[in-house]
C-alpha cells in the first residue's frame, strides 16, 4: 500500500505530446480513475507509473520512493491489461503463480497461494486449463487473480472491462470494486467509459489532449464540471450546452430572457443544464419555450429532444410522458443546477 | 433408380471422371521426386558389378558402405565433421539470432530499419567474394581446415537468415505478455526466456530446421576452407571422383548419410513448419 505522486510528468515522442507536464497526488488506498477519450494520455500516464514507458521529464514517486528510473519489476506494482496479457503456454494456475515464481517462492507455497486467490475470483475449477480454453470473463478473472496473488503497492488497470459484453461488465465492475475495498490497495484504473468511472472511483481524473481537466470525486465532477469538456464528457446523455449572454442583470438564452440568472456581461457565455435537471411544463409557463423535435422512450425514462430556434437540447422526463412532434412546451431551468461557462476559455464561471 | 443417377450433379460427375487422372498425376510426380532417392539407396547396397547396370534385382551387400568408411574415403570422420560443424553452427547461431531478432523487433534504433536491412544486405554478397578474405584471415589465425573455420563461415549466412525469420515471429507477438511478465517481477531477459521464447518456439524451431538444412548441405565454404581434417560430407562426395573414374557406389553410400538426417527431421519440419506458419499468420 502506498501513495503515488506524479511531479511535472511529461511524455513526448518527437513533436507529439502524449502527456503535457502534469502533477497528481494519489492517496494511499485510493481508487483513482483516469477518464478521457482515446488518445488523451490516460494510458500513457499509467504506463509511466508502471515503468513500461519512460517519462520525458518529471518524477514518479510510489510510497515515498522515487521510482522514475526504476525498472517495472522493481516498482512493486501489478497490472491488468486490456487484452489481459496472459501467458498462453501456461495453465491458469501457472499464470496466477507466475509473480510468485519470479520471486523464488517454493512450488508448494505457490500452488497454495494460487488456489486461494483463484477461489476468491471463482476460478478454482479451471486451474488446469489454458487461457485459450477460457471465455473472456474467465480470462479477465485470471488476469485479476495474477494481479492480487501478491500484495502489490499499487494496482494498475488498463480498460480491463472493455473486451467484455455489457452484462459481464457490470458484474465484473462490482467485483473489482469489492476486491479493492477488501484489499485497500491503491488503484489506478483507466477507462473511457464514464459510467465505470462514476461507479468505481473514489476520485476521477478527467483528461484531454495530455492535460488533466479536473480531479475530483465523481459527485464533484458530475455536479460541478470544471470546464465545457468535462461537462460534455461526463453524463449520458451529455449536458445541454446553450449559447447565452448576460445583459442588464439578466441572462439571455437563445434569445429568451431568463430571470434570476446572470453572469459577467460583455462576453460570450455557455449555459449548461443536465437533461434530468430540466423540468417540462406547459408552453409559456416555464423559463423558455421550445418545440418537440423527437420523443424517445428508453424504458426507464423518456428522452425528449427539443428545439429552441436552431439550438437542440435534450430533456430526460418521466417515462409516462408523451409528446407530439412539433408540440410547443415550456422548460424550467432550476437555478441550482445551471452551470455557466466562458465560451472562449471554456472554463467554469463560479456564481 | 434412373432419376437418382440423373440427379448426380455435373460437378461431382466431373470430379469422379477426373479422379483416376489425378491419382496418376500424383503418382507420377511423387515417383519423379522419390526415384533418385530410391536409386541412391539401391546403389549403396548393390554389388560393385551391378552399380552401372540398370538391374532392379540384385543381392544386397554392405561392401560399398564398408569401403566408404575405410581409407581413403573415411566416411565416419567426414560424418563426424558434418555433425560437429552443423551442431556448432546451430548452437551459436540460434541464441544469437533470437536475441538479435528480439532487439530488432522491440527496440527503437537510430536509423529505424537500417540495422535489420543491413543485416539482410550482407546476404546479397556472393560467397565467392567473401571466401577470399575469410581464407586469408583463417590462414593467419592458423584456423584453416578446422571445424571452427567452417562454423564461423556458416554463421555469416545462418545468423542473418535466422534473425529475419525469428524477427517475423516476434513482430507478430503482442507486447502485452512480456510487459505483464516484467510487471510481475521479471527482468526483460527473464520475461523473454519465460514468455516470448516459449510462445515463439514454433518459429524458432522452424528457423533452426532451415539453418540445419543449409549448414548441413553447405559445400562451397567447406570446399575452400578445408583440406583433410575438417572435410564435411558434401565435400567428401567429391573425393569419390578419382582418376579411376567416378566411384558411384561410394557416392551413393555417402549420399545415404547426407539424406538420412533430412528424412529424420522431415516429420518435425512438417509439424513445426505448418504450426509456425499458422501461429505467425493468425492470432
Amino acid at each position: 500500500m502506498a501513495s503515488v505522486k506524479l511531479i511535472d510528468i511529461e511524455k513526448r515522442w518527437g513533436d507529439v505530446v502524449g502527456v503535457a507536464r502534469q502533477c497528481l497526488d494519489i492517496a494511499d488506498g485510493e481508487f483513482m480513475v483516469f477518464l478521457g477519450p482515446s488518445g488523451c494520455g490516460k494510458t500513457t500516464t499509467m504506463r509511466m507509473v508502471a515503468g513500461l514507458e519512460a517519462p520525458s521529464s518529471g518524477e514518479i514517486w510510489i510510497g515515498g520512493r522515487d521510482v522514475t528510473d526504476a525498472l517495472p519489476k522493481d516498482r512493486d506494482v501489478a497490472m491488468v491489461f486490456q487484452n489481459y496479457g496472459l501467458y498462453p503456454h501456461l495453465t491458469v494456475a501457472e499464470n496466477i503463480a507466475y509473480p510468485l515464481k519470479v520471486r523464488g517462492l517454493g512450488r508448494a507455497e505457490r500452488a497454495a497461494r494460487a488456489r486461494e486467490v483463484a477461489d476468491k475470483v471463482e476460478l478454482a475449477h479451471l486451474l488446469d486449463r489454458r487461457p485459450r480454453d477460457l471465455s473472456g470473463g474467465q480470462r479477465q478473472r485470471v488476469a485479476l487473480a495474477r494481479a492480487i496473488v501478491r500484495k502489490p503497492q499499487v494496482f494498475l488497470m488498463d480498460e480491463p472491462l472493455s473486451n467484455l459484453d455489457a452484462k459481464l461488465r457490470v458484474s465484473m465492475r462490482a467485483e473489482i470494486r469489492r476486491l479493492q475495498n477488501e484489499l485497500r490497495i491503491t488503484t489506478i484504473y483507466v477507462t473511457h467509459d464514464q459510467i465505470e468511472a462514476m461507479t468505481l472511483a473514489d476520485r476521477v481524473v478527467v483528461m484531454r489532449g495530455g492535460v488533466i481537466q479536473q480531479v475530483g470525486t465523481p459527485t464533484e465532477v458530475y455536479n460541478r464540471p470544471a470546464n465545457l469538456f468535462v461537462a460534455s464528457f461526463v453524463g449520458s446523455p451529455p449536458m445541454n450546452l446553450l449559447p447565452a449572454q448576460a445583459r442588464g442583470g439578466v441572462l439571455e438564452v437563445c434569445g429568451t430572457v431568463v430571470r434570476d440568472l446572470t453572469g459577467p456581461e460583455g462576453q460570450a457565455l455557455v449555459l449548461g443544464v443536465r437533461p434530468e435537471d430540466i423540468g417540462l411544463v406547459a408552453a409559456g409557463q416555464g423559463d423558455v419555450d421550445a418545440d418537440v423535435y423527437l420523443c424517445e422512450l428508453t424504458g426507464d425514462a423518456v428522452l425528449v429532444t427539443l428545439e429552441i430556434g436552431q439550438t437542440r437540447l435534450c430533456v430526460r422526463g418521466d417515462r409516462h410522458l408523451r409528446f407530439d412532434i412539433g408540440q410547443r412546451v415550456g422548460l424550467t431551468l432550476p437555478r441550482a443546477h445551471c452551470h455557466l461557462f466562458d465560451a472562449n476559455t471554456e472554463a467554469r464561471i463560479e456564481a | 433408380m434412373m432419376s437418382q443417377s440423373l440427379t448426380v450433379s455435373a460437378s461431382s460427375r466431373k470430379l469422379r471422371r477426373s479422379l483416376p487422372w489425378r491419382g496418376i498425376a500424383i503418382w507420377v510426380i511423387a515417383a519423379l521426386w522419390i526415384a533418385p532417392v530410391v536409386w541412391i539407396i539401391a546403389t549403396a547396397f548393390k554389388p560393385r558389378a551391378d552399380v552401372y547396370s540398370l538391374a532392379v534385382l540384385f543381392t544386397p551387400t554392405l561392401d560399398s558402405l564398408l569401403s566408404a568408411f575405410d581409407s581413403p574415403y573415411l566416411l565416419g570422420a567426414r560424418l563426424l565433421n558434418s555433425l560437429l560443424v552443423t551442431a556448432g553452427t546451430l548452437v551459436m547461431a540460434i541464441p544469437v539470432a533470437t536475441l538479435a531478432a528480439y532487439a530488432f523487433s522491440r527496440f527503437r534504433f537510430p536509423g529505424g530499419q537500417v540495422g535489420p536491412l543491413l543485416l539482410l544486405a550482407t546476404q546479397f554478397l556472393p560467397p565467392v567474394i567473401i571466401v577470399i578474405p575469410l581464407f586469408v584471415v583463417f590462414r593467419h589465425l592458423d584456423m584453416l581446415d578446422t571445424p571452427w573455420a567452417l562454423m564461423i563461415a556458416n554463421l555469416s549466412f545462418v545468423v542473418p537468415y535466422a534473425t529475419w525469420m525469428i524477427k517475423a515471429f516476434f513482430d507478430a507477438l503482442p507486447p502485452d505478455m512480456e510487459e505483464a511478465a516484467q510487471i510481475d517481477g521479471a527482468s526483460r531477459l527473464r520475461a523473454m526466456w519465460d514468455v516470448v521464447v516459449p510462445v515463439a518456439l514454433p518459429g524458432i524451431a522452424t528457423a533452426s530446421i532451415f539453418c540445419f538444412v543449409v549448414s548441413w548441405n553447405e559445400f562451397f565454404y567447406a570446399l575452400v576452407l578445408t583440406r583433410e581434417n575438417a572435410v564435411t560430407l558434401p565435400v567428401a562426395l567429391m573425393s569419390a571422383r578419382t582418376e579411376q573414374g567416378d566411384a558411384w557406389d561410394i557416392m551413393a553410400s555417402m549420399g545415404l548419410f547426407i539424406i538420412a538426417p533430412m528424412l529424420l527431421i522431415s516429420r518435425f519440419v512438417q509439424r513445426y513448419f505448418v504450426r509456425g506458419l499458422v501461429t505467425g499468420a493468425i492470432r
